[in-house]
């Protein structure tokens, strides 16, 4: 009976727990709909924390926020929501939506379509064909090195299927390399988002970036991060309630 | 007296004259001076490019001419050398940047430059120094000069300014839905670096703007003697709602200027340069640049918005202010009931021409009139004026003869009144029957299709699972993937290299050989202990012919004293075995006190034949 329970109760309170965010869910889709933005993002946002972040709550606190006119969280949202669903066209249309209303254009890269063959799977994806491609060569490694194959054809199937497992491995590689910076990445939240000299409110400010850029985090000390803005040379500290990682525990 | 003359001597003179005389036109074609301007035309208070190369070995700095309110600024010089089969060429280029802030016709005169001792003159250039309303701003906007500065040295403005011109006109308040046109101009320091981060925005919630241009234009003004770069926009700003409110535009751009109020260089204050000219241009010159992100924003201008008159509001008004008329209308004299044709309308003149809606049929009773398409042609940068062409369908219910006309009203500002304009009456002959109130066949659409306002898209309505946002390739898990992968890698490798070491045949030979020597060995030894020394004997000669075998890759049974004898040197323990074997297995003398010298000897055959096995 006692194991019984042991194994029933976290399936039960798991079971409760989805009920209850399901249920708030749909709460914050009815303020939504009744134009309730402020009630509803608090709703999603009791969502992300309790159940964590799903592409669906992210991608409605987003639009709640923008349409809230606060462009900074909403693009956060976005992109945060992009890091679990990358090939959502709501998704795309509504962030694209969000930095213009921002003003705020991301640079396109020297070869937008070399760009944007690595950014098609997420980053997450990328690893996983990474991980999972090294894992596959070093099972048929030890098969091939335990069994040894002597039909002709058997040798020539495992070879061409290591072959491509190992361009996989070397194209996520690849991916995983151009797209290193990602880490760093971070949003401007506020309006009145400040770069300063110095990690403390009073220090000098050294410019203002607009709410929704996207800033590269280099450290952190405190509440302040050392950010420097792509595009321009201004690099400075800036207040964790003016910017905030796209990677929650990065970096 | 007969003068003999040499025709070598001659030939000579003639050499020499000729080369003389091809270095002189040489030396003179070398040496050119050459004065261009980059273009005919420039608006007052803009500047022009003029190059002036001097080629030649020798020449001085040219002297250029002073010209009544036209302004020759230097602005750098470049030198070129070539040497063409061991003959040096130098050529030099000056840059000026000509203008005036005064509109007219300029004649720039010769500029003499002495080259190798000899004054050389360009040709006269002309440069046409045009009123800054030539570069055709909208109509009504101000073409004189610019309104007054803000102090650029004033803290906040050293990194540059806005400035917001509007239409002239004498009346103090603008009306809801009235657009002002506006040119709006961002200062720079000449010497600065702007990158603009954001379009222009008006400042509070009383104002909108339109129609800002797409690209706006770059030139380089002077102001309070002052050299800037300017960006200028053209732009209409409208009102929203009816009171007082500060009207201000703003744009945020990060700017890079020398700070001059850096501590300066230590230098020595000597030679040449010790001029405090050159101090101060050097010092320019080795100023530190510092970089802010700015708004810039525009002086605020408080401006009474009215609302639009309730009283005399035509019917059909539907928004438009400014003034406007009718260009051409386009109605077609032959109709029949229930058959959609296109109506066309143009209407040009000025205002808002954003909210224009088509004009309507009149008299339109007893026809059904149907959304079209408009395009709109703008007159000027920022759209202020221009025509407007309306193209919608309509279908007649009634038969009969009628004169139609096209209506349209708008609320003149200047006038403070509804205007209503009409087209001139068509008459046009509708055939068929008069129709029923059935739904007549939908018009034809040849338009675009209508542009939605950008929305929002999409609303999950079902949540969904919750997923991690840190990407596995941050994650520990990642490198223990790596290192499991590795680790499998080497496993495979490691099992590869034993199943091939297993199925080695020459390491399986090799294998037999030592278990089938340890095996003689073993016996001699058991035969030793029990003092079989014919056993010893044959033991150990069979443990020395397997070594030997393995070593000489031949059968065991072949190797015998002869073979020894012939392969390896007499005294050695081998052969000396092999002779003790022999001796023994012919005379048969179980001499078995000598068994331990044997064994001693056995050894050390042993011992020797491991040694040459080692190196395999």
């Amino acid at each position: 009976m006692k194991r019984f329970l042991t194994m029933i109760l976290p399936c039960l309170l798991f079971a409760t727990a989805l009920a209850a965010g399901s249920s708030r869910f749909d709460r914050a889709n009815e303020r939504f709909a009744a134009g309730d933005f402020a009630q509803a993002a608090e709703l999603y946002q009791e969502v992300i924390d309790a159940e964590g972040p799903s592409a669906a709550a992210l991608f409605n606190f987003g639009n709640c926020e923008q349409r809230l006119g606060k462009y900074g969280p909403a693009i956060l949202a976005y992109e945060r929501a992009r890091l679990l669903t990358p090939r959502d066209p709501d998704l795309r249309a509504n962030l694209a939506l969000a930095r213009k209303s921002a003003a705020v254009f991301e640079e396109p890269g020297r070869f937008p379509r070399v760009d944007a063959f690595f950014e098609f799977p997420s980053l997450n994806e990328w690893s996983w064909i990474v991980a999972g491609g090294a894992l596959f060569l070093g099972g048929l490694a030890v098969l091939r090195g335990a069994v040894g194959f002597s039909k002709r054809w058997l040798v020539a199937g495992v070879r061409s299927t290591a072959i491509v497992a190992a361009l996989l491995v070397a194209l996520g590689a690849v991916a995983l390399y151009l797209r290193r910076g990602e880490k760093e990445r971070g949003v401007t939240l506020s309006d009145n988002a400040t770069v300063r000299l110095s990690p403390f409110e009073a220090a000098e400010s050294l410019g203002t970036t607009g709410p929704g850029r996207i800033v590269r985090i280099l450290k952190t000390d405190g509440a302040f991060h050392y950010v420097a803005v792509p595009g321009t040379t201004l690099q400075g500290w800036m207040s964790d309630k003016d910017v905030a990682a796209i990677l929650p525990s990065m970096p | 007296m007969v003068k003999r003359i040499h025709y070598d001597s001659l030939v000579r003179n003639l050499v020499h004259s000729l080369m003389a005389c091809l270095w002189v036109a040489a030396s003179a074609a070398a040496a050119e001076v050459e004065a261009q301007l980059d273009r005919d035309s420039v608006a007052a208070g803009n500047g022009a490019l003029l190059t002036l190369k001097v080629s030649g070995s020798r020449a001085a700095r040219p002297e250029m001419p002073e010209i009544e309110n036209f302004i020759i600024e230097p602005r750098g010089q470049s030198q070129q050398m070539n040497i063409v089969n061991g003959r040096t060429s130098v050529s030099v280029t000056y840059q000026y940047a000509v203008g005036s802030n005064t509109p007219g016709d300029y004649r720039i005169p010769p500029i003499e430059v002495e080259v190798d001792g000899k004054k050389f003159s360009t040709q006269a250039l002309k440069l046409k120094v045009l009123d800054s309303a030539a570069a055709k701003p909208p109509a009504g906007m101000p073409s004189g000069p610019a309104p007054p500065s803000p102090d650029a040295d004033e803290g906040g403005k050293r990194f540059g300014f806005l400035t917001v011109e509007p239409q002239a006109s004498d009346r103090k308040y603008v009306y809801v839905g009235e657009i002002a046109p506006v040119r709006i101009r961002a200062w720079f320091p000449v010497d600065a670096r702007a990158q603009l981060s954001s379009g222009i925005q008006p400042e509070g919630k009383a104002f909108t703007l339109h129609n800002v241009s797409d690209r706006p234009e770059q030139t380089h003004e002077m102001r309070d003697g002052k050299r800037y770069l300017v960006v200028t926009w053209y732009g209409g700003i409208s009102a929203t709602k009816a009171g007082k409110y500060p009207a201000s535009l703003s744009v945020n751009a990060t700017v890079a200027v020398r700070d001059s109020s850096a501590p300066k260089p230590r230098r020595a204050r000597s030679g040449p340069f010790s001029d405090p000219f050159f101090d101060s241009i050097l010092d320019d010159m080795n100023a530190p640049m510092i970089q802010k992100d700015v708004t810039l924003k525009s002086d605020d201008q408080e401006i009474e918005v009215r609302p639009l008159p309730a009283e005399g509001r035509p019917e059909g008004f539907n928004g438009a202010v400014g003034e406007f008329k009718f260009d051409r209308t386009d109605i077609s004299s032959e109709w029949k009931t229930g058959e959609p044709r296109q109506i066309g309308a143009r209407i040009s003149g000025s205002g808002n021409f954003a909210l224009m809606n088509a004009p309507e049929l009149s008299p339109a009773d007893d026809w059904k009139i149907y959304p079209g398409k408009s395009d709109f042609t703008p007159g000027d940068n920022a759209s202020f004026s221009g025509s407007k062409r309306f193209q919608f369908s309509a279908v007649p219910r009634k038969g009969g003869e009628q004169e139609v006309a096209l209506k349209f009203s708008y609320f003149d500002p200047n006038r403070g009144a509804y205007v209503e304009i009409t087209s001139p009456e068509k008459k046009i002959r509708i055939a068929g029957e008069d129709m029923a109130e059935e739904e007549p066949a939908a018009a034809p659409d040849d338009g675009p299709p209508v542009r939605r306002p950008e929305e929002l898209v999409g609303q999950h309505l079902e949540i969904s699972a919750p997923g991690l946002l840190v990407p596995l390739v941050l994650r520990t898990e990642f490198r223990n993937m790596l290192g499991v992968a590795g680790g499998l890698c080497a496993l495979g490798g490691i099992l590869a290299w034993l199943r091939l070491r297993w199925s080695d045949p020459q390491r399986r030979a090799r294998a037999a050989i030592e278990k089938a020597t340890q095996q003689a060995m073993d016996a001699a030894k058991r035969q030793a202990e029990a003092g079989d020394v014919s056993g010893f004997f044959n033991a150990a000669r069979r443990a020395i012919q397997e070594r030997l075998g393995g070593l000489w890759q031949q059968p065991a049974q072949a190797i015998t004293l002869a073979e020894v004898t012939a392969r390896i040197p007499g005294d050695s323990p081998v052969a000396r075995f092999f002779r003790e074997a022999d001796l023994h297995e012919y005379g048969r003398q179980a001499d078995v006190a000598s068994l331990a010298r044997w064994q001693s000897l056995l050894d050390e055959t042993m011992a020797s034949l491991q040694a040459q096995d080692q190196p395999r």
